[in-house]
């Protein structure tokens, strides 16, 4: 008979109509703001565009003699505060490419278009915050972003070491793109909150059980201590061949002494 | 119910994959699989899991696992038993030198010390193994996904 009504009972669950299904539980979405692409939280640019020393020379002019014995205007004239930013941003990239170089004369390896880049990027991440609306800076600036990404990829996989001493030295970080791309929805997003809400609940309830065992060991260990002292006593006492050995009662007062040992620092906390 | 093809063979070469399984690494093996309309073979990926206590095995290397006697887990059938071709540290089989792209490692470095080495320069001898920037600011180790749900908790993980 409580087949039978086992049996009805699951007829009735599979025909209760799922598609207007709304969830009971109380799992508060929040959609997640968009980020443009083009900012360091998207491009992994850890540290911002320095702000640079407009005191000194631009980048042609700094070891040339005739300046270090001309009028101090004309040499203000060739400071980085008299010159447009382009030079600032040229000034920058200089130098963090000197940071990665192979050798004296290297200006094509990988590192050093990754330096040029990233040098690039930061000058241009801070200008796009101060002119919003320049849409040929913004291309211009997700272009290089992901031929940057790109090329991380193709070096990641080249030689993984440099590949890790480049993020380290450029401050970068590198994140491969998701395998599934899809667009956020209330109810996707929905779906997967309520399933992790599943999986902390079982999550939890594994924890506490365990919890519950662990507690019961150090009296379980007690009893088995006390049964088989007994045992071991009542076999010498009656003269018949003793089955409990030494060993088996020093293991378990052992575990019963690391138990004790790990228990008390959570007591006292 | 049919047995994944995968499951017949003792030993199998793969393709790891990232995942936060601890313990354990993911791993892609390609089939070929023969469609008797067509007569034609389609690539089908498996997925299986190897014990791989220290996760030496990074997102992209090649390697060699072995069936497991015992299941350790529902999951986790395999173990790795070497890694034949580790990402980003390749060895050409003629010659056992180093490989970097389409050149030797040793011919770099003599070009380098033609022009004059630079101190600041990465240098093979003195680098860390491959791993050390692993959840700092390499995450090639995990599947990213798209920030679904704002919670207020930082989360290394979405994109």
């Amino acid at each position: 008979m409580n087949k039978i009504l086992n049996h009805n009972k699951n007829i009735i669950q599979i025909t209760i109509r799922n598609y207007a299904f709304k969830s009971d539980l109380k799992i508060k979405w929040v959609r997640p703001e968009k980020i443009p692409c083009y900012k360091p939280e998207k491009s992994g640019d850890l540290s911002p565009f320095p702000k640079i020393n407009k005191s000194e020379y631009l980048h042609e002019f700094r070891k040339s003699k005739e300046l270090e014995t001309a009028d101090e205007n004309v040499k203000r004239l060739f400071t980085l505060e008299f010159n447009s930013r382009k030079y600032s941003t040229q000034f920058y990239n200089k130098r963090a490419m000197e940071e990665v170089k192979r050798h004296e004369f290297d200006t094509g390896s990988i590192e050093i278009k990754l330096a040029r880049w990233t040098g690039y990027i930061r000058a241009w991440q801070e200008a796009m915050e101060r002119f919003p609306r320049n849409k040929r800076l913004k291309v211009k600036l997700k272009e290089v972003i992901d031929m940057r990404k790109k090329h991380l990829r193709y070096l990641r996989r080249w030689d993984y070491k440099k590949f890790e001493w480049i993020l380290e030295n450029l401050n970068l970080i590198y994140k491969p793109s998701p395998t599934e791309s899809t667009w956020v929805t209330r109810k996707g997003s929905l779906v997967k909150l309520t399933d992790k809400y599943c999986a902390d609940i079982k999550k939890d309830k594994l924890e506490k059980y365990r919890y519950l065992l662990e507690a019961e060991q150090p009296a379980f260990l007690e009893e088995k201590l006390r049964t088989l002292q007994f045992i071991r006593n009542e076999q010498n006492d009656c003269g018949v061949e003793v089955t409990v050995s030494d060993d088996e009662i020093n293991k378990v007062k052992q575990l019963l002494e690391e138990l004790k040992l790990k228990r008390t620092p959570v007591e006292e906390n | 119910m049919r047995l994944p093809a995968a499951n017949k063979a003792s030993m199998l070469l793969g393709i790891c994959v990232p995942s936060l399984k601890q313990g354990a690494s993911k791993f892609k093996i390609k089939r070929l699989e023969l469609d008797s309309n067509l007569h034609m073979y389609f690539t089908k990926f498996e997925f299986v899991y190897a014990h791989d206590p220290q996760k030496q095995c990074k997102t992209g290397d090649i390697v060699l696992i072995e069936q497991l006697p015992q299941k350790l887990t529902m999951l986790i059938t395999h173990g790795v038993k070497e890694i034949i071709y580790p990402l980003g540290d390749v060895t050409c089989p003629l010659t056992n030198k180093k490989v970097v792209a389409s050149k030797y490692r040793d011919h770099i470095d003599a070009i380098n010390k033609v022009y004059g080495e630079r101190p600041g320069a990465f240098n093979y001898k003195n680098a860390p193994q491959r791993g050390w920037q692993e959840d700092k600011k390499d995450f090639s180790h995990v599947d990213t996904y798209i920030k679904y749900h704002d919670d207020g908790t930082e989360q290394p993980y979405a994109v």
